[in-house]
């Protein structure tokens, strides 16, 4: 398995956040922005070209998962906004 | 009968018409002081110190930037000691501050105060 390139790597890590940014709910939103930020910074210093690329396909396999849980959270969107949500 | 009386209570009772003055002859939602019309489309383009001063914000507020570092001119990477994915938050941020949708290959230039700046100051839907 080819190891990924750079640019797409922050492709990823972009595409994670922009999913994240979907869900509805504070809590959620919240934890897939740090989760990705997390195993982001986790795995910075892979240097084996194949747990690099093994990391980047669990990844875009989260990726999915993080897309398809956004639409089906947002058809179940929580009624009341979280309190950290309401701007002051 | 009811239309009879109407016009007749109508036909006696006087509205007196007031002028105060040409306030009350201009609607509401023309702000004369600032001469911007509410429907135009570059009503909420914003001031460029607004953009700086909000940008300056956001990258201040990272966890890892010394906010006494950073200055409109200031590189994440070089200056400020970010990494690349540190870079993408700041992009990020600076997204969903100014309700931009920034694409990729833009988001992969910023990489410094000033080119975000740049890039928010000229974007047509900042806000």
């Amino acid at each position: 398995m080819a190891s990924p390139s750079r640019t797409e790597i922050i492709s990823l890590f972009r595409s994670l956040l922009r999913s994240a940014r979907q869900f509805p709910d504070y809590n959620i939103r919240e934890y897939t922005k740090r989760r990705t930020i997390d195993s982001f910074r986790h795995n910075k210093t892979l240097s084996d070209p194949s747990s690099i690329a093994a990391a980047f396909s669990d990844g875009k396999s989260q990726l999915q998962v993080a897309r398809r849980q956004a639409v089906v959270y947002s058809l179940y969107a929580p009624e009341i906004k979280s309190i950290m949500d309401v701007k002051h | 009968m009811a239309s009879a009386l109407r016009s007749a209570i109508l036909g006696h009772v006087r509205v007196p018409v007031v002028t105060t003055g040409s306030k009350l002859l201009t609607p509401l939602w023309i702000n004369r002081s600032t001469s911007v019309r509410s429907m135009s489309s570059h009503d909420d383009h914003l001031e460029k110190t607004q953009v700086i001063d909000r940008i300056l914000d956001i990258v201040k507020s990272f966890p890892k930037v010394d906010p006494s570092q950073v200055t409109p001119e200031v590189h994440f990477q070089k200056d400020l000691g970010l990494d690349s994915l540190d870079n993408v938050e700041i992009v990020m941020a600076i997204e969903e501050e100014f309700k931009l949708e920034i694409p990729d290959k833009e988001a992969d230039k910023i990489d410094s105060c000033a080119l975000a700046i740049e890039y928010v100051y000229n974007h047509p839907l900042a806000s």
